[in-house]
């Protein structure tokens, strides 16, 4: 039988994410009281009811057949690393050289083969952006890197 | 001989380089100068640096470009100068809070208001007011501190745990010799709204978010925390030395330029004169005033000295409140 | 001076070439930013502000309020067609208009968030008219206690809109909250959750939840399926008019929409992203058949697209009136009257009534242009379907990260997208509701800081939420709305 592994997984993490919370908050923030609660009330409280709300997600999910679910790995690790890719560079490199690298990321993990559509996609792209955003809402936003 | 020619070349080009730095305080600017601005456009802050950057950017023949960057109360904009480094083109305009309590107040800073950072000069200042609703069964100072004689009898608001109204409070109960009630808010606008419903007796803020209210007789105005009437609410009787408050009784918030530590003496000189020049004008003068700031000329020792003598007064604001907790 | 002398002033003042141009180029600006994953009204008109140092008072604030409720109308576009919300607000409109989309029906979809968006607005415009004064009393009428309690209610009400077992969708609702304590701690001034990261001192970026929850998550999920469906087939144009089932559908959510928003917007530290969740929590609440909602349903869309739009028309009151601004936008529209030297307070209307009724008739000006804009423009944003998605989502993404940045120029919130992409996606796959986490975000740090204040106003003593009436009937009615699903498995296990 494949059990509700998602279910199961999402539970156990939410249950540990809960206790942790709460664990965290318990020992750093003041709990205060019910009348004068301290900023740790909320947290402890909320990561307990979390931590009971995961097991109830995951202890039913493992003695349960759930449904085959894909996860899309590349494209996560496209997506994501294209967003990181833009988010750390945008400061030092400015918005041309920044959006052309995230588009070029990203399209990567497009189920289409071939450089030259990924490649009139990236030069499309920046000087969309660079046109809506520098020339059009003109951003503070330098364009190229800052000469040295 | 074409290497020696090309390395002479090359030689000469960063002779070049450093003759242009080194003549930098002459030319400078040469390129666009950054304003980093802690609060979101609109706001008081950065009305204030724009008000300022256009001036500035005609005297010097160079863009000045004001950069919103929110948040922590401007402790990011002052993150975010330092972290492009003394190059300067680098500036701040930003209130008191991050340059005088941010150290006691936020852990994991990542900046010292003295050491990291140059002040160039001091721009505006603004009074708060102690405001109360309508029905506030006093009308003066001295019947305030007698109906908050028992502690924590009287309650007033603030912008938040740390905040200039909230440490102008406690000085002010501290001088008086009270014991208030503190309840944070995250704006003016809900510590005003709270006290035109009634929930809350009182809140030191600035005039011009009570004065709407109080032409509407809404609410009551009984004092100011600046050392002499303000023009903008002139009837408003000054804090000190009413009812048994000590005669040198200030507290005022205030917005300021600055620098990274290590800019360019000379370019921080520059500024600062253009900056007065800015604030001598009547017409500049007329439009803080306008919003409730009073425009404050003068030098980079005297904002040095504003960011040494206030980190000590709320210094001492913050432990005894700390203490008390 | 009457309402009717008001009117017809303001038109007068509305209708001057040079407010009307401004009025007219806020609004298509304000789609096109709405339309623009993550980059919402709040952006444009923090870049517009600058320039209205150059234009008359009237037509300065007339153009940024265009831009504000004109991205109430393009945030619906990318929320239909790509599950990818414009702005916060129009988050809950993927709910139905996705599913819509999916089934050929974006066309219709499209066309109930226009209508209703102008219904809403127009409404609401009467609402203002006809109750400003009492609106304005309501903003200080309420307390802490009644928003802790009100706040309550609304998370409890809403708590439904998931689909799936109870517990999957009571533990986003629940992240949710604890999501939104991140930060400092209005009561305290302690910083929670911070980890040392000055970044964090504000909390989580909004923006940046709500992309990465609905934004990423769909784009990751949909790279390889969007590859392997195809386009969708293409739409005759019968397709794109509603049939009479789908106008007799909309009617009533329009109207209840607009009187929940009407009243959201009007107080303060509510607003329209909380309109618009509770619209739909109404709607589905209120449906016959509520298992529709989610798959399709027109209501889903019409509820909450009225009521966030009249919600952006009620929140100039007290703006406008008490000098109180409700959300960040607000007090964006404070600062630029204060720039103008009108300092706007109880004596607004009387010290400044071409500014006032000038801006409430550019309001309906305004949203007839919106709707006349937009109304042609359906059939164009439905052909976009037909682009390849591979063509689409690196734009996207480009898209959401300048949005995400534009709020407050800061790249730690893009990175902060690219996390919560992933963990948003992990969710999707499992079928857990982003939404819900989104609401626990939005109304959490209302509950709470309200209700530690409501406790400290009144010294620690609880009676205070049974004491006053307001807040006494919300606990009543949350009550009430806890008990019923009790009482109907009672009666169905005994009869």
């Amino acid at each position: 039988m494949r059990r509700d592994l998602y279910d199961a997984a999402w539970g156990g993490v939410l249950a540990l994410l809960g206790l942790a919370v709460a664990g965290w908050a318990a020992s750093n923030y003041d709990f205060g009281s019910l009348r004068r609660m301290g900023p740790g009330f909320f947290p402890v409280v909320l990561g307990l009811v979390l931590a009971a709300l995961g097991a109830l997600i995951a202890v039913p999910a493992l003695a349960r057949r759930g449904t085959q679910r894909h996860f899309a790995w590349p494209e996560t690790v496209g997506v994501v690393g294209s967003l990181l890719i833009f988010g750390l560079l945008l400061n030092r490199a400015g918005l041309v050289p920044t959006t052309a690298l995230t588009v070029l990321t990203a399209s990567a993990v497009a189920p289409r083969p071939g450089i030259i559509w990924r490649l009139v996609l990236t030069v499309a792209v920046t000087a969309l952006t660079w046109v809506l955003f520098i020339g059009g809402l003109d951003m503070p936003i330098p364009a190229w890197p800052r000469s040295l | 001989m074409t290497d020696l020619r090309r390395s002479l070349a090359l030689a000469s080009l960063l002779a070049g380089a450093f003759v242009t730095s080194a003549a930098g305080a002459q030319d400078w600017p040469a390129e666009p100068v950054h304003v980093f601005v802690g609060f979101p456009a609109g706001s008081s802050p950065d009305t204030i640096a724009r008000l300022v950057a256009e001036p500035l950017a005609e005297a010097m023949g160079q863009p000045v470009v004001v950069e919103n960057k929110p948040g922590a109360g401007g402790v990011i904009a002052i993150q975010q100068m330092l972290a492009r480094g003394n190059d300067d083109y680098s500036f701040g305009i930003n209130i008191n809070g991050p340059l005088t309590t941010a150290p006691r107040l936020i852990a994991d800073l990542g900046y010292d208001p003295v050491a990291d950072i140059a002040p160039v000069g001091l721009i505006a200042t603004s009074p708060l007011v102690l405001a109360v609703g309508a029905d506030f069964p006093a009308d003066d100072v001295q019947g305030f501190i007698d109906a908050a004689a028992e502690p924590e009898a009287i309650s007033y608001g603030s912008v938040g745990e740390g905040s200039g109204a909230h440490l102008t409070a406690e000085l002010f109960a501290d001088a008086a010799g009270v014991q208030l009630f503190h309840i944070p808010f995250q704006s003016y606008a809900e510590v005003t709204t709270s006290i035109l419903g009634g929930e809350i007796d009182s809140g030191f803020m600035a005039p011009s978010a009570a004065l709407p209210h109080v032409e509407a007789g809404t609410m009551k105005m009984l004092g100011i925390t600046s050392a002499e009437p303000f023009a903008q609410v002139p009837d408003v009787p000054v804090l000190a030395g009413q009812a048994g408050l000590p005669d040198d009784f200030r507290a005022e918030l205030w917005n300021a330029m600055i620098a990274p530590a290590g800019t360019d003496p000379a370019i921080v000189e520059r500024l600062n004169a253009e900056l007065n020049k800015i604030l001598k004008n009547p017409e500049v003068q007329d439009r803080l005033l306008a919003m409730g700031w009073q425009a404050q000329p003068g030098t980079s020792e005297d904002l040095a000295e504003r960011i040494t003598d206030d980190t000590a007064m709320w210094g001492g604001v913050i432990d005894r409140t700390q203490a008390a907790n | 001076m009457t309402t009717l002398e008001g009117l017809s002033h303001g038109l007068t003042v509305a209708l001057q070439p040079s407010v009307l141009i401004y009025s007219l180029f806020g609004a298509l600006l304000g789609t096109l930013v709405g339309v623009l994953p993550g980059i919402g009204a709040m952006a444009a008109i923090t870049l517009l502000l600058p320039i209205t140092y150059y234009i008359s008072s009237e037509a300065a604030l007339v153009m940024l309020a265009a831009v504000y409720y004109g991205a109430q109308y393009g945030g619906a576009v990318a929320s239909i067609l790509l599950r990818l919300p414009g702005t916060p607000q129009s988050a809950v409109t993927t709910l139905d208009g996705y599913p819509m989309a999916q089934q050929g029906r974006a066309g219709v979809a499209l066309f109930a968030a226009m209508v209703s968006s102008f219904a809403g607005s127009m409404l609401g415009i009467v609402i203002l008219v006809a109750l400003a004064g009492w609106l304005g009393r309501l903003a200080t009428s309420f307390g802490a206690a009644e928003y802790a309690a009100m706040m309550v209610m609304g998370l409890v009400a809403a708590s439904t809109i998931g689909e799936g077992r109870p517990a999957k969708s009571l533990s986003m609702v629940v992240l949710g909250v604890l999501l939104g304590c991140v930060g400092t701690d209005v009561n305290s001034g302690v910083q929670r959750f911070t980890f040392g990261q000055v970044q964090l001192l504000d909390g989580i970026n909004l923006v940046a939840l709500a992309m990465g929850l609905f934004g990423l998550a769909e784009v990751i999920g949909n790279i390889r399926k969007a590859e392997r469906d195809g386009p969708p087939p293409h739409v005759s144009l019968r397709q794109l008019v509603p049939t009479r089932d789908d106008l007799r559908r909309m009617v009533a959510p329009i109207g209840r929409g607009t009187l929940l928003g009407g009243f959201f917007g009007a107080l303060p530290g509510t607003g329209s992203t909380i309109s618009s969740f509770l619209g739909y929590a109404l709607e589905r609440r209120v449906a016959r058949q509520p298992e529709r909602f989610g798959n399709g349903a027109i209501e889903g869309i019409a509820g909450p697209e009225a009521a966030n739009n009249s919600a952006a028309i009620t929140a100039f009151v007290p703006t406008l009136t008490l000098g109180i601004p409700g959300d960040p936008i607000m007090a964006l529209m404070l600062g630029a009257l204060v720039i103008h030297g009108i300092q706007p307070g109880p004596m607004m209307l009387e010290a400044h009534p071409d500014m006032f009724w000038g801006l409430v008739v550019s309001f309906g000006i305004g949203n007839l242009f919106l709707l006349v804009l937009n109304l042609p423009l359906i059939g164009l944003w439905v052909s976009m379907l037909r682009i390849p998605f591979r063509w689409l989502y690196p734009a996207i993404i480009v898209f959401v990260c300048l949005g995400v940045y534009s709020v407050r120029g800061s790249t730690f919130d893009i990175v902060m997208v690219a996390g919560i992409g992933a963990i948003g996606y992990a969710l999707a796959v499992a079928a857990f509701s982003p939404a819900l986490l989104l609401l626990g975000f939005v109304l959490g740090p209302l509950i709470e800081t309200n209700l530690r204040r409501a406790l400290l106003v009144s010294r620690g003593d609880l009676v205070t939420f049974v004491e006053r009436p307001v807040a006494c009937g919300f606990v009543i009615a949350t009550a009430a709305l806890l008990a019923l699903p009790l009482l109907k498995g009672l009666r169905r296990r005994n009869g």
